[in-house]
């Protein structure tokens, strides 16, 4: 599963802007703030939609290519929406039969199980509760047992020890070989999911990999800041000599790249040290801040 | 109900098969659920029972010489002109219109299933409903007016191949165009209306004229600008229709899905 | 990210904030939504796809009376005379053109708001139940007339222009009030109908469709019982598609098309139709539920 260069644009709006990433057996977590393209990333992937630019691929194949891929794809989708007038059993054997399964009927009993729906899938859909259709939902994902299970905000709507369940059992379906994608704007409910993580903001690919090897990296990493201030090359000499900046790189007369391992401090002190040097402070600005809220929004949750 | 085994439901490829029947026969089953609202098979059915009515009357009061005339254009006007067109709009429209604006055409969409099956199967659903709705009641008024046989076969022969060919185009649109009924009334009121109407050339590019020419034959009333010789007049809509679900069958290829 | 010296430090209150400035009562409400709706029907600062209709219907309806002045304009007055048409037929050419409008302008203007719940939100303005009905019928009856009067005017002003116009001012004032009360009839008749049928179901399709089989239906029914099984002619006025234009053909003092119909009764059956159809309205309106 890749995506290479992938672009996506509604008219002006660019909902995903040259995203790569491949995708490996095991559970994936996709997360990013409301708004961010999670679901347009997801849609691609399905083969919902054909990319504006780049390539899509699923075990080597455009997903809008054939119909017959989609026998290794299984998506959940966001919106609650189903056929209300069948019952959950009926909605999930309709996929089994889509999908020209030799037991349709097995293998429904086998996935409904699975999502322990129990005696409530004789009910009508309509009748269902939010936390009850994320289950329909995902039962009639896997009634087919693809490779490829996209799911897209799965916990939305359910209560705690449904959300425990439903990521206990995100977590068996990533076991069994399959490639798992799950999408989410809450950082601890992903934790859970597994490891590897996808992080998407504004439409790009923000990081990737192992979610406490990416949480490492940001603690580590020196952050970088733009400063406007008069007589530069002073200001910039004193940082270094103050232990507040570990680079400095000139870029004018009164323009300053910053790096420092101690943000927190360096955000405090510059006034007060551009005052003492006699130098008129411009402008403060941080230039990773993108990767940077986010993660501050995933991780402390504002 | 079983305890919950391993997550690897049916995974053994063997398990499999590569045979397709019944999805279909499954997929019908599923649009005439989505399309059997009461609302509209009531209102829609009591719209055509009018038909029904008028033939009474016209029995009741006409001299048969007069019988024949005033059925067919009343079967023109109202049955060709008004209501194959209206309910076949409404039914067909919905078939996949509504599933694709409400999301859960994916459901179907994302299955091994050929684009073509699926337009078939809303199509065959759509006419399930708006065949008997239009062509019973119609037919009946027919018999019941007491106009001649040819005036009969001449009405359900026309309003059928009406039917066919409204359902067709309105599958495709219902598709096409968040607000299809909108955009199908304009169509029916300008382009069959007008069009219809403006002249014999241009008479051509509406079904309308291809119906009203077959009754006009059958029934051996004169109408105006049905001037489509039978054959004609029976295979254009036919390929028309054949034409639409070839469309739609390619619209769901090519359409984004929500 | 911009620093400042301590003495700088403000917090802005962003807190809520009460209006203080003069409050304007349900006139200026009724005359908002008035505004409000009638932009929304005409496409007015929408995107241009709203606007497609508005302007069709435009054409359709205009086209005729700019084609008929320049015939009269280009051709010699003896044969101009015998191709001019009457004021009050020209309706004949348009009323394509005006049931379309209606059926596809009225409910948007009507059915949304209930639908989106949008209602509730006027509602909780200085607006009762029938104010805002008073400001929608307005804002409809004003939408209709920019095609059941501007056409009328157009042509008469066009024929006045190229000399085959009435005598001036005599003659030219009794038809301007004839135009305005004809354009008014249909304005008005058209406005109770569509409300009407609008206020059944909040889904514009539905409500179109309604429109158009109620007037389109009801003419094509009532001309089979009456020419066709020589029923008597007084179904005639439960033809709701050509019952108006037979109206205008009276207002004009033209030939009727219905001459077994005396006219004052006609009317008395349109006005009846025009207040069943305003009861109707306004008792769903007063028990309709606004829960958003």
């Amino acid at each position: 599963m890749a995506f290479a260069g992938v672009s996506k644009w509604f008219g002006d709006l660019v909902a995903v802007s040259e995203v790569s990433f491949e995708l490996w057996p095991g559970v994936t977590a996709l997360l990013g703030p409301n708004g961010a393209g999670k679901s347009t990333v997801l849609r691609l992937l399905a083969g919902l939609t054909p990319p504006s630019r780049g390539q899509v691929r699923v075990l080597g194949r455009d997903p809008r290519g054939d119909v017959e891929i989609t026998r290794q794809i299984g998506l959940a989708p966001q919106q609650e929406a189903m056929f209300d007038r069948l019952t959950a059993y009926d909605f999930v054997r309709l996929a089994a039969v889509l999908h020209h399964l030799d037991a349709p009927d097995d293998a429904t009993r086998r996935a409904i199980d699975l999502v322990e729906l129990g005696p409530a899938a004789s009910r009508r859909i309509g009748t269902f509760s939010k936390g009850m259709r994320q289950r329909v939902k995902l039962a009639q994902a896997i009634v087919h047992d693809p490779h490829l299970v996209v799911l897209d905000e799965p916990l939305t709507g359910l209560d705690p020890r449904q959300r425990l369940s439903m990521i206990e059992l995100v977590a068996r379906l990533g076991q069994g070989g399959r490639c798992v994608i799950v999408s989410s704007h809450v950082l601890e409910e992903v934790e859970r999911f597994g490891s590897r993580i996808l992080v998407i903001a504004q439409g790009r690919l923000a990081a990737e990999g192992d979610f406490h090897a990416i949480r490492n990296l940001m603690d580590d990493r020196p952050r970088r800041f733009a400063v406007r201030v008069e007589r530069a090359n002073e200001v910039g000499a004193a940082l270094v000599r103050w232990g507040l900046a570990v680079g400095v790189q000139l870029e004018g007369p009164d323009r300053l790249i910053v790096q420092t391992r101690e943000p927190a401090a360096f955000r405090r002190w510059i006034a007060p040290l551009t005052r003492d040097l006699g130098c008129r402070l411009r402008e403060v600005a941080p230039l990773d801040e993108d990767l940077e809220s986010v993660f501050r929004y995933l991780v402390e949750g504002r | 109900m079983t305890t919950p085994t391993s997550p690897t439901a049916g995974s053994n490829p063997a398990a499999r098969s590569r045979g397709r029947t019944g999805t279909g026969g499954e997929l019908y089953g599923l649009f005439l659920s989505i399309l059997g609202t009461r609302g509209r098979i009531v209102g829609l059915g009591l719209l055509s029972l009018i038909s029904v009515l008028v033939g009474v009357v016209f029995r009741a009061q006409l001299d048969p010489a007069d019988q024949l005339e005033s059925w067919t254009k009343f079967a023109n006007t109202f049955g060709l002109s008004l209501v194959a067109p209206v309910v076949a709009l409404m039914f067909a429209s919905a078939a996949l219109g509504g599933p694709a604006e409400d999301g859960t055409l994916v459901y179907l969409w994302l299955r091994p299933v050929s684009r073509l099956r699926l337009a078939l199967a809303a199509y065959a659903a759509s006419l399930t409903y708006v065949a008997p709705l239009v062509v019973i009641p119609l037919g009946v008024g027919a018999l019941l007016s007491g106009a001649e046989r040819g005036a009969v076969t001449g009405t359900v022969a026309s309003a059928t191949i009406a039917v066919m060919t409204y359902s067709g185009i309105f599958l495709w649109l219902g598709l096409r165009t968040r607000r299809s009924l909108a955009w199908g009334l304009a169509y029916i009121l300008i382009w069959e209306g007008f069009v219809a109407m403006a002249g014999k050339s241009a008479a051509r590019l509406a079904i309308r004229a291809y119906t009203r020419s077959l009754l006009a034959d059958s029934s051996g009333v004169d109408l105006r600008l049905a001037t489509i010789t039978p054959a004609y007049a029976a295979i254009v809509p036919l390929v028309v229709a054949v034409v639409a679900v070839l469309l739609t069958a390619r619209r769901l290829r090519t359409t984004e899905v929500t | 990210m911009t620093t400042t010296g301590p003495a700088d430090a403000h917090i802005a209150d962003r807190g809520y904030r009460r209006y203080t400035g003069p409050r304007l009562g349900p006139r200026a409400a009724k005359r908002a939504l008035y505004v409000a709706s009638l932009q929304r029907a005409l496409g007015l600062r929408r995107k241009a796809r709203y606007k497609v209709i508005p302007i069709l219907v435009a054409v359709m309806a205009y086209l005729p009376a700019a084609v008929f002045v320049g015939v009269s304009a280009l051709v010699p007055q003896e044969v101009g005379r015998n191709l001019q048409v009457d004021y009050g037929n020209y309706y004949g050419f348009i009323t394509a053109a005006i049931v379309l409008f209606v059926a596809a302008t009225v409910p948007d203007v009507m059915c949304t708001d209930r639908r989106t719940g949008m209602l509730g939100l006027y509602l909780a303005a200085p607006l009762t139940r029938d104010g805002y009905l008073a400001a929608k019928s307005a804002a409809v009856t004003t939408v209709l007339a920019v095609v059941t009067l501007g056409p009328p005017l157009l042509l008469l002003i066009g024929y006045s222009l190229v000399e085959a116009g009435p005598a001036w001012p005599v003659d030219g004032v009794v038809l301007v009030v004839r135009m305005i009360a004809a354009g008014l009839t249909v304005a008005l008749w058209y406005t109770a109908l569509a409300m009407a049928v609008c206020c059944l179901t909040d889904r514009r399709g539905l409500a179109s469709a309604g429109i158009a089989l109620g007037t389109l239906g009801s003419a094509a029914v009532v001309s089979a019982l009456v020419d066709g099984a020589k029923l008597s002619p007084w179904l005639r006025a439960a033809d709701l598609f050509n019952l108006p234009f037979e109206l205008v053909r009276r207002i004009y003092g033209q030939p009727a098309e219905f001459p077994d119909l005396a006219t004052v009764p006609l009317f008395l059956a349109a006005l009846a139709w025009v207040v069943a159809a305003a009861v109707l309205v306004r008792t769903t309106y007063q028990r309709l539920q606004v829960t958003k």
